[in-house]
């Protein structure tokens, strides 16, 4: 109800709209979704069959065998372990970091905030893998190689691309509704947990999809910082399929990409709603 | 609806279950993995296929069994260049690892390896040492580097395994085109003649285009083909280029003919890198220069008959040998132990074990000359070839320098894959581009070596000096005890990003500003920088051919992308607001594609941005027919206009990532003021414009920010996709910044790239700062 597309009862020009919509809706879905059925279905076929290149959609012997030779063959329960850890700590990490830090420079009045604010901007625009060898050098100093802290800490210091969301999105709140909470006795801290957090549901949300998938599919962190076997990540354990002579095994890289995926997929589906019905926003509207 | 509910519910529990479960099993494996301790820790490092680390890891483990005060930490790297480069850098260098012998020169120049000689000879003269002799002779010497030239000198590495250069066959193309198998060699003349009779073969029996043959061009079998015809890439010295003598310049015209006149080799251009593929297909009569490494691939082959013969020969009969070693870093604690591991790792054990895998010869002659190589049961029927291949095989020498590969890449090319020059002309050409680099100072002078201890002193300073004027500012301006407590809450709540900064950004930040200063290799600690003051920055104007064209396809890339890029975003994410049923299921499939994973989309682009069976071309052929043209070669010969704009329809598919934030904004429009406008009497297309976007522009404006941001450090696409091809199309900014950092080993110029990288972008953010200045509307913000 609380979008542009104000809903009448159904005249003709609706009913019209809504058939395009549709339509457009189901065109872009197919162009969007055939890669994603190629893979699959890929990951279904025997290993001549996806080496000659064939483009049909369906295999012809479906080997279910795949999944469970590919899983096995990536070692799949460790890497899924220590994938799971580092991703919820890095999400749980960002959220807390970088809306607590999206906050103070949306909301408070200090000196020096816009340069830092500048500052803050600019580090995102020097390219990783500069920085990547003395951040390596520091962390190797701290004892952290093959731990998963090099992969977990940066997360919890805020980062510039997610303090930013947060900041545009504190800044739009009317600041009528901040200091209605300071009159009632609320402190910064309250405002903050209490009213801020509920208010940026969206945000959160898709702070949390983006970090999730960031550190899901991380390649270069994990290549640099963890050794041993044991300790390897999803990710990790997918590039292992590409060779020194290329793909090998095309056909359990597909089935292997599809099972590491399925956890992205299914969290968007459950999360999703969150960018459109969050009950919070509500309280923007009077 | 209740099923709905269940369902979530179901699936929440399982989230936390497998979270929980991960939780406790890494505990457990954290726990249990500090009992076992050993007083010996040797770190060994290589890459391969999933079965190769299975045979390494069953190696570790009877190596660890039989010496139980030795602990192996595997290491696998799918990056391998990536994965050594930092280790190195580090100083924590693996103690024994993977060596092809093209980058010996360069290693062993920079002095990082154990020369092996000492620990041979003791063998030798423990008696023990018999099996050593075993290894083919040429082998040992493609580990042997006297500071000059590769194959005598000290000895580097035990050779894993190799191979020779020959090409696979399609028996059944060859037999219909009535030619008989040139199992006992053939000329490249011959090799013409055969290719135009199998390739007039197309369109017969229901068949498709049939290609004669597909040429393989990479620098190294590319050599091997001019080494055929007399010619090669240098004389005697790594200055004297002899990609013009009439031998090279033979062997080049004969790939211009084969592939443009005669139509008979497949022109394996943009994203299909090896035509590997179309030899699958069973439409080509044979592939090659190729090594032993496309034998388990192809033993799934299942519609044809294919072989291997020799590589033709014309005024010299000649094969290329590719070999990898076991080689130890000069650094490493435990030289005995190291050795010991090497000695084990190349030994019979493990060759037979890789023999049967199929990938490469085995280095030991008994071996290669075993059933587990030359296993008549398995294909191809004629492996003893590969063995027979050795009476005339050579090794390559190679310079200390990199980077002349990537010269006669993108030169060589011009002539050889997109014919737009002769060959003499591309040879002309590397040879001035190598010159230019070898001459430049980078290269040719010495510099001083940088004074850290000075420089660190100084930033040191600086930093508390900077930090000592701003409290001091800070403390003197009068300001309201409100005022006051507000400032200190500020501080609080950016405290985490305080801290990151300080640590994890400044620090590095600032140390690769004083890199960019410096000529360092990134293989040794960087305490063995040289002071090259701005003579990076001169060479990026001066000498690098590569830093302009890469700016020219970044920009047009960003240009192309960022507004693109960002309307489709918001157009999909206003369609995705629509209430109406269903509409989760299409957000979720609009968001699949940005989750992908990177490696398996590869396969994927190939087949829909070909040019003749792509299946964007197929869509695009009647609009093209229309128009009176045809639709474009992507990353072929049109690269250099159409690759970019491939890249930003790729970037298209990703588009539920930027659809999700503004999805989220438009949520945060309040329905009152659509109510308002409804009731002023405005349509959808007013609402948007003047109310939608209005209250989208600071979302607007963050994307394009990120946009821009994002657009200029465009590089994993490009790397798994193109690798910067064909010739430099597709060469991105931090894809040149990468292959000068990690391929090259010059991380001090590529510092220096990317502080240029830097104040280029931030110039054009604040830019888009300054113009947006009354184009964003911030409803609550204070200034």
């Amino acid at each position: 109800m609380s979008n542009g597309e104000t809903t009448h009862s159904l005249s003709r020009s609706d009913k019209s709209g809504r058939v395009m919509t549709y339509a457009v809706l189901l065109c872009g879905a197919v162009v969007l979704l055939i890669p994603f059925v190629f893979m699959v279905s890929s990951s279904l076929k025997t290993e001549a069959e996806v080496a000659a290149g064939s483009i049909s959609i369906i295999p012809k012997e479906v080997q279910w065998q795949n999944y469970p030779d590919s899983l096995e063959k990536m070692r799949f329960r460790s890497a899924l372990a220590n994938t799971v850890v580092i991703t919820v700590l890095s999400v749980l990490g960002q959220i807390l970091s970088s809306s607590l830090v999206g906050f103070g420079f949306a909301r408070f009045r200090f000196r020096g905030r816009n340069i830092l604010f500048m500052i803050m901007l600019s580090t995102m625009m020097l390219p990783a893998q500069v920085t990547m060898i003395p951040v390596f050098v520091l962390f190797r100093t701290l004892g952290w190689i093959d731990t998963f802290w090099p992969l977990i800490i940066p997360a919890w210091l805020a980062s510039p691309f997610f303090v930013f969301m947060f900041r545009q999105f504190f800044a739009q709140v009317p600041e009528e509704l901040m200091e209605a909470a300071r009159i009632d006795g609320a402190g910064n801290w309250t405002i903050y947990w209490r009213l801020m957090m509920p208010l940026c549901g969206p945000v959160i949300a898709i702070v949390a999809i983006y970090t999730f998938m960031g550190a899901w599919n991380d390649f270069l962190g994990p290549l640099i910082y963890l050794n041993s076997p044991r300790n390897r990540t999803l990710a990790l354990a997918l590039a292992a399929f590409n060779g020194q002579y290329g793909i090998t095994d095309a056909q359990q890289l597909m089935a292997a990409s599809c099972v590491t995926m399925l956890p992205c997929i299914v969290l968007f589906f459950a999360a999703q709603k969150y960018f459109v019905e969050s009950v919070a926003m509500t309280g923007l509207k009077s | 609806m209740t099923i709905a509910k269940a369902l979530r519910s179901l699936l929440a529990l399982a989230a936390l279950l497998v979270i929980v479960w991960s939780f406790y099993d890494v505990g457990m494996r954290t726990w249990r993995g500090a009992g076992a301790r050993r007083a010996v820790t040797l770190t060994v490092l290589h890459w391969g296929t999933p079965s190769e680390v299975e045979i390494m890891q069953s190696l570790v483990d009877r190596f660890e069994h039989e010496h139980p005060d030795i602990r192996i930490v595997r290491i696998h790297a799918g990056d391998y260049e990536s994965k050594l480069k930092t280790m190195f850098a580090a100083g924590t260098p693996p103690d024994v690892f993977y060596l092809g012998y093209e980058n010996l020169p360069e290693m062993a120049g920079m002095k990082l390896l154990t020369d092996l000689t000492p620990y041979i000879e003791k063998e030798k003269a423990s008696g023990r040492g018999a099996w050593l002799d075993d290894f083919y002779p040429i082998l040992m010497d493609a580990f042997r580097f006297d500071g000059e030239k590769t194959g005598k000198g000290p000895l580097y590495g035990l050779p894993k395994d190799f191979t020779t250069s020959l090409m696979y066959v399609n028996v059944d193309l060859f037999k219909e085109a009535g030619i008989p198998i040139p199992y006992e060699g053939w000329t490249w003349d011959e090799y013409e003649q055969d290719m135009k009779k199998i390739a007039s073969l197309s369109h017969t029996k229901g068949r498709g285009e049939v290609y004669g043959g597909v040429l393989n061009t990479w620098p190294a079998v590319l050599r091997n083909i001019l080494w055929c015809y007399g010619g090669d890439f240098f004389g005697e010295s790594f200055r004297d280029v002899r990609l013009d003598d009439p031998g090279s310049i033979a062997a080049m015209e004969m790939i211009q003919r084969t592939r443009f006149i005669d139509h008979s080799v497949f022109n394996a251009t943009g994203l299909s890198k090896d035509g590997g593929q179309e030899f699958y297909t069973g439409n080509v009569g044979c592939i090659g220069p190729q090594g032993r490494w496309m034998t388990p691939r192809y033993r799934s082959i299942t519609n044809f008959q294919w072989d291997v013969v020799p590589l033709p020969h014309q005024k010299r009969k000649v094969s290329m040998i590719f070999t990898v070693s076991w080689a130890m870093s000069a650094s490493t604690r435990h030289p005995k132990e190291s050795f010991e591991l090497m000695k084990f790792l190349s030994g019979p054990e493990g060759q037979v074990m890789s023999a049967k895998l199929g990938l490469a010869i085995p280095s030991l002659q008994s071996i290669a000359h075993s059933q587990a190589f030359l296993d008549p049961d398995q294909k191809p029927k004629h492996t003893p070839i590969f063995l027979k291949e050795i009476a005339h095989s050579e090794l390559a020498q190679n310079p200390r320098i990199r980077g002349f590969d990537d010269i006669l890449n993108r030169e060589v090319a011009e002539a050889i894959q997109f014919n737009r020059t002769t060959p003499m002309r591309a040879a002309r050409a590397v040879e001035n581009s190598w010159l230019a680099e070898i001459n430049s100072p980078l290269q040719s002078k010495e510099y001083p070596p940088m004074r850290w201890d000075l420089i660190g002193g100084g930033t040191a300073a600086l930093i508390l000096a900077a930090t000592a004027l701003f409290w001091w500012r800070a403390r003197r301006e009068r300001i309201g005890p409100l005022d006051r407590r507000q400032e200190r809450a500020g501080w609080m709540f950016i405290m985490p990003w305080i801290l990151g900064f300080l640590v994890l950004t400044l620090g590095p930040m600032v140390l690769s500003l004083l890199l960019a200063l410096t000529k360092w290799t990134a293989l040794t600690p960087f305490t063995d920088a040289r002071y090259v003051g701005f003579d990076n920055f001169a060479h990026m104007a001066r000498y690098d051919e590569d830093f302009l064209q890469s700016l020219k396809v970044t920009f047009y890339y960003v240009l192309l992308a960022v507004p693109l890029g960002q309307i489709a975003a918001l157009a999909v994410a206003v369609l995705m607001n629509n209430k109406v049923r269903g509409i989760g299921l299409f957000r979720t499939i609009y968001f699949v594609p940005s989750v992908v994973s990177g490696v398996a989309l590869a396969t994927l682009w190939l087949w829909i941005f070909n040019k003749d069976y792509g299946l964007l071309n197929t869509i695009l052929w009647p609009v093209a027919r229309w128009l009176g043209t045809t639709p474009p070669d992507w990353f072929g010969m049109d690269a250099n206009l159409w690759a970019i704009p491939g890249f930003v329809l790729m970037g298209w598919w990703g588009v539920g990532a930027g659809m999700v934030i503004y999805l989220a904004g438009l949520k945060g429009v309040p329905t009152s003021l659509y109510e308002a406008a409804t009731i002023d009497g405005a349509g959808a297309w007013r609402r948007f414009w003047n109310v939608t976007l209005p209250m989208l522009s600071p979302l607007i404006f963050y994307n394009l920010v990120m946009g821009i941001i994002g657009s200029f450090q465009i590089f994993t696409q490009a790397k798994v996709m193109t690798n910067g091809g064909p010739g430099n199309a597709t060469l991105f900014y931090v894809l040149n910044l990468y292959r000068q950092a990690f391929e090259l080993h010059k991380m001090g110029y590529a510092s220096a790239l990317a502080w240029v990288l830097f104040v280029i972008v931030l110039v054009l953010t604040l830019l888009v700062f300054r113009g947006s200045k009354n184009l964003v509307y911030y409803e609550g913000l204070k200034a």
